[in-house]
């Protein structure tokens, strides 16, 4: 099934309903909130906030994710360009140049400028994503079993390689989380594994509980450590951009946007390294890459346009192949199993209307958030003021109200607990957390897929090497993993990965 | 684990031994119904992986001296709130099923406003009842969600 004028009107009328609109707004004005607190990044806010959807309907839910996706991925430069808190590695360049812009006193057209440029961004790459997606989907559909193993493979095998000199950690901090995805039932035989007689164990370890748990408590035990209590003075007197600003911002606007999506398309091309892509591709095409790291506001504009496209690029492998680019993406399908459905091509075959219509409300969900956050400026700045003796254990609160409405077991609650521990000692210690997340939520369909081409080709592994797509998807993780276990023998020390949100 | 070499050896070793355990643990696995993937595979390679990377990550660390990184460890008063931190999310769970959502919720966030900023007792209390309110008008009543409402207010 390919792209057709119909279906995205379909969706359009499924998007505009009062009660999706609503929705949408919700999970805007939430998004940007959770993302404007200091303290918790984007993924940790989707993470928080997605078990609380559950109550909603599969589309308006889902229509509600991709708002509070997008408005954490906004909130997030607030926090960077007002106190100097990028709350994700993608946002350390807006930080860089948004935070001497504030001291010079220009917050409000940073933030301003940071708004319209996520806006071009996000609506180029929905248009894109429309198109993109359903041909995509179509050629996904001759997609067997090896070919399913083989994407997923690769797409493990690139969120590794992001580790850098540290691919050992990376290959532990995914061990890790396909362990924690193993336990319980067998999905090909039913079989009990890795339960130690444990009945509780049987029914297995809930993936959004490790999620919130890595993310969400463990950036609480980090923030408490900090003791990050001052927050910012800053006023904001006016928001709005000179024109002068937006003629210097244009181009940056429309190169990042491209650079964005496209690297966006590839698996573990999260918006941490194409924002810094963007960033360096910007400063050389500057007229005065002089003024970089001095406050350029289109090196501000270039990271945020490239971060929103990213993001929107994300959903491209996700609703096409079922593929999580990202650990924000690995959230969102964690999301979309949790209502049942199952990304991949058959989504656009079995649920034309749920994923027209989620593609719809993007188009919405941006204009949404430039209406709503240009006016709000002041109110977002004045939020990142809120000091974390307050948000701390309201994130607590969310993460555990959040966790608990996904199964009603106190048991998902204490893994939440224990994996919040877990990712502390990882953050401290330099392991990569995105390599366990996809892991923990890929588990099942990775072995399922792998027992499944076994059974096809009589137990033979040549299976993958010797279908023209899968063994394409084989190459290219042999040479990712081939590229880390270079660096590794080229690394003199042993490496620290960064501590951000993300990884 | 003062260093990153110290915390890489000894991180090493623990997941090798992990690994040990995970390796043992799918010898245990009963198979049943006969399949091409037997259940026990695939925890046993991740189990062969963690023992191997781990005891890579403990020799790399242990064979190279030269430019050891410090870790950045939290000072004594760090390690006293981290841990606090902890056990009040623990006593909150345990909480969670014996007086319900809504007092729970009460305690949980009173007492971890007041010992994160012990001059903000008033606030505590403000921010517990607002979220004690939320946790029962919202979650239990209007939202219906099965969230235990505790022997008082079921």
């Amino acid at each position: 099934m390919g792209f057709s004028f119909d279906y995205l009107f379909q969706g359009f009328s499924i998007a505009l309903t009062w009660q999706n609109l609503f929705w949408a707004a919700v999970g805007c004005f939430i998004g940007t909130l959770v993302g404007v607190l200091p303290g918790i990044g984007p993924v940790s806010g989707i993470a928080i906030l997605l078990p609380l959807t559950a109550v909603l309907p599969a589309t308006s839910a889902i229509i509600m994710m991709a708002s509070i996706y997008y408005g954490a991925m906004y909130g997030g430069s607030t926090t960077a360009i007002v106190v100097n808190i990028p709350g994700e590695a993608s946002s350390v360049p807006t930080a860089i140049e948004g935070y001497e812009l504030a001291k010079q006193g220009r917050a409000g057209p940073a933030l301003a400028i940071a708004a319209i440029a996520s806006f071009v961004a996000g609506t180029l790459s929905v248009i894109a994503l429309t198109f993109f997606a359903p041909t995509l989907a179509k050629f996904a559909v001759v997609f067997g079993p090896p070919e399913y193993f083989a994407l997923m493979f690769m797409g493990l095998s690139l969120v590794i390689s992001l580790s850098g000199r540290a691919l050992l950690k990376g290959i532990i901090s995914m061990a890790l989380g396909l362990t924690a995805g193993l336990i319980g039932q067998d999905p090909l035989t039913g079989a009990e594994r890795l339960t130690f007689g444990s009945v509780t164990l049987t029914v297995g370890v809930d993936f959004i509980a490790i999620i919130v748990g890595l993310f969400a408590i463990s950036e609480v035990m980090i923030n408490v450590e900090q003791r990050l209590t001052s927050i910012s003075k800053m006023e904001v007197k006016s928001w709005m951009p000179t024109w002068t600003d937006i003629k210097q911002c244009t181009g940056a606007m429309l190169r990042s946007s491209t650079v964005g999506f496209l690297l966006g398309l590839l698996p573990g091309c999260a918006p941490s390294v194409t924002s810094f892509v963007a960033y360096d591709v910007e400063k050389r095409f500057s007229k005065h890459p002089e003024r970089f790291s001095h406050g350029a506001m289109d090196g501000l504009a270039a990271t945020e346009a490239s971060n929103n496209a990213t993001s929107t690029a994300g959903f491209v492998p996700l609703f096409s192949f079922g593929l999580p680019t990202a650990p924000s993406m690995a959230v969102l399908l964690g999301g979309l199993m949790m209502y049942g459905l199952q990304p991949g091509p058959m989504l656009f075959v079995q649920s034309p209307d749920f994923v027209w219509a989620v593609i719809a409300s993007m188009y919405i969900g941006n204009v949404m958030l430039l209406v709503l956050n240009l006016p709000l400026i002041g109110l977002w700045v004045r939020i990142v003021r809120i000091p974390f003796y307050i948000l701390g254990p309201l994130i607590v609160f969310c993460a555990l109200v959040g966790t608990y409405s996904v199964r009603f077991q106190t048991f998902d609650i204490w893994i939440m607990l224990l994996f919040g521990v877990i990712g502390y000692f990882m953050r401290k210690l330099g392991f990569p957390i995105a390599p366990m997340v996809l892991a923990s939520v890929l588990a099942q369909m990775l072995e399922t897929s792998l027992g499944q081409s076994l059974l096809i080709s009589w137990g033979s592994p040549w299976i993958f090497f010797t279908r023209p797509i899968s063994a394409v998807f084989m190459a290219l993780a042999f040479l990712s993993i081939g590229r880390g276990v270079w660096a590794q023998i080229k690394a003199k020390a042993p490496e620290v990965v960064t501590d951000d949100a993300e990884y | 684990m003062k260093t990153q070499r110290t915390a890489d050896i000894v991180v090493g070793c623990g997941v090798a031994l992990f690994g040990i355990l995970i390796i043992y643990a799918s010898t245990l696995i009963t198979s049943g119904t006969p399949h091409k993937l037997p259940p026990q595979t695939f925890p046993m390679v991740v189990g062969i992986l963690l023992l191997i990377c781990g005891s890579a990550l403990a020799l790399k660390s242990w064979s190279i001296r030269e430019a050891d990184l410090a870790i950045k460890w939290p000072d004594r008063e760090g390690v006293r709130t981290i841990l606090v931190v902890i056990a009040s999310v623990a006593c909150y769970i345990i909480l969670l099923n014996m007086i319900g959502l809504p007092i729970a919720s009460f305690l949980y966030i009173a007492f971890s406003i007041w010992y994160l900023k012990r001059s903000k007792w008033l606030l505590a209390i403000v921010i517990s009842v607002i979220t004690a309110a939320i946790s029962y008008f919202l979650f239990i009543r209007l939202l219906a969600l099965s969230f235990p409402a505790g022997p008082f207010l079921e």
